[in-house]
């Protein structure tokens, strides 16, 4: 079951109330945090760092950051989810510097770790980012503004946002200058961000009227 | 570059949230991100913008040892789990700053009982960071009067005020009332709680918190 989007604002009382307590230190309040967001922020992960054990390190290096980090969480600022999903996927990405140092070849066989047999599986059955993308869109405010991208613009936001390829690798993956993806991903956030500022703004004349 | 440019700011927190931004400008970004609230906000936006797409990632249970891990790494932080006000690092070496606090103070504080000096806190960052503000506050010794005083005036965003929680060493903190962020603030509402094991100050709306109990980050700490 992926995390509709609608539950996004709807989990962050629960989720902030959780965050508070463990920022005092209490550890039941953060062992619950896990159970609900870790089966999330280890899917973020996984994402960009295809390899299992090493997106294993960097769960376990996203939690023992909230854990100490916990009571810099502002919710007067930030969804709990949001903030969570960010720590999450900076690290991932950062992962993903260290590992580019080392041969990204994966092994022929598998090993003797089942894990690395279902997940093997799994990474060819996984959705594509355009797709999950399309499956965003089930979003209200994003449904809207994902149609205002054109299909290049979409498909290089999408392998950039979901896979945390760079801009050269989305050049490679889409077969296209990298000056042009560049310019891609620069106008569809762009296009994104005016296009959920006037869908705010059409919500809240919606509910003057 | 100039990062006060607002549209450089802007399209930088962009293709950071992202993921856009790589290698060296990345971490060169984070490293701004500290001194520059209009960054921050500004990658808070984009994040509240973008992070919604990650919900149709289909949840992925990480297996138990990843828990297990995670917490033999936090069960090692003994001073956590005595409650982060009692993180002795916080207040360890400020020693020099009591007693200039103590100096300053005096001359803030009728002393009730000459043999009883007041006691003073300091109040350090409570995220552990070496940030140059803190607070100093000193308490009466019969506890009736306290008063507090920056030591350097914190910045505060207009719709902001800073809150002091008395912390006992069990149970939840107690109001002591907001405090000014940049001048000398005397409280003689009442007697300050005798269990109280720490003092703190938190982030909150104006008028203080809406709840009772602190609701903005802690930005300040410091044990008694």
């Amino acid at each position: 079951m992926a995390t509709a989007p609608q539950d996004w604002s709807d989990r962050s009382r629960e989720l902030s109330a959780l965050l508070a307590r463990a920022a005092i230190g209490d550890r039941e309040a953060f062992a619950r945090l896990y159970d609900r967001t870790s089966p999330h922020l280890f899917a973020v992960v996984l994402r960009i760092n295809r390899d299992r054990a090493q997106a294993e390190d960097v769960l376990q290096e996203v939690y023992v950051n909230v854990w100490r980090a916990a009571q810099s969480f502002d919710a007067a600022q930030s969804q709990p989810l949001t903030w969570l999903t960010s720590i999450a996927r900076n690290r991932a990405i950062d992962s993903l510097r260290r590992k580019h140092a080392e041969p990204s070849v994966r092994p022929a066989a598998p090993t003797d770790d089942e894990e690395h047999d279902v997940y093997d599986d799994l990474a060819d059955t996984a959705p594509g980012p355009l797709a999950l993308l399309g499956q965003a869109s089930d979003a209200r405010a994003l449904s809207h503004c994902m149609e205002a991208l054109s299909g290049p613009q979409r498909q290089s936001v999408a392998l950039a946002f979901y896979d945390g390829l760079t801009h050269a690798e989305v050049a490679a993956q889409m077969r296209q200058p990298l000056g042009t993806v560049k310019s891609w991903v620069r106008r569809a956030l762009q296009v994104l961000k005016s296009c959920l500022e006037t869908a705010v703004v059409r919500d809240v004349s919606a509910e003057k009227s | 570059m100039d990062y006060s440019r607002p549209e450089l700011a802007d399209r930088l927190a962009a293709e950071y949230a992202a993921g856009t931004l790589r290698g060296g400008a990345r971490r060169r970004f984070e490293s701004l991100l500290g001194a520059h609230p209009a960054l921050r906000s500004a990658v808070r936006a984009w994040q509240h913008r973008l992070m919604p797409l990650t919900g149709v990632l289909v949840p992925e249970p990480p297996p138990p040892a990843v828990w297990q891990r995670i917490q033999s790494r936090i069960g090692g932080d003994v001073a956590k789990a005595a409650g982060w006000w009692a993180r002795l690092s916080v207040w360890r070496g400020l020693t020099a700053a009591a007693t200039v606090a103590t100096l300053a103070l005096g001359v803030l504080l009728a002393l009730p009982e000459a043999a009883r000096p007041p006691v003073v806190v300091v109040l350090a960052a409570a995220d552990g960071s070496a940030s140059p503000s803190s607070f100093v506050a000193g308490i009466s010794a019969d506890g009736r009067a306290l008063v507090t005083r920056p030591v350097t005036p914190v910045a505060l965003q207009a719709d902001r005020a800073l809150e002091l929680w008395s912390l006992p060493a069990k149970g939840a903190p107690k109001s002591l009332g907001l405090i000014s962020a940049d001048a000398a603030t005397v409280l003689r509402k009442g007697k300050v709680p005798d269990d109280t094991a720490a003092l703190a100050v938190s982030l909150e709306p104006t008028g203080g918190s809406p709840t009772g109990a602190p609701t903005g980050p802690v930005l300040f700490v410091g044990k008694l």
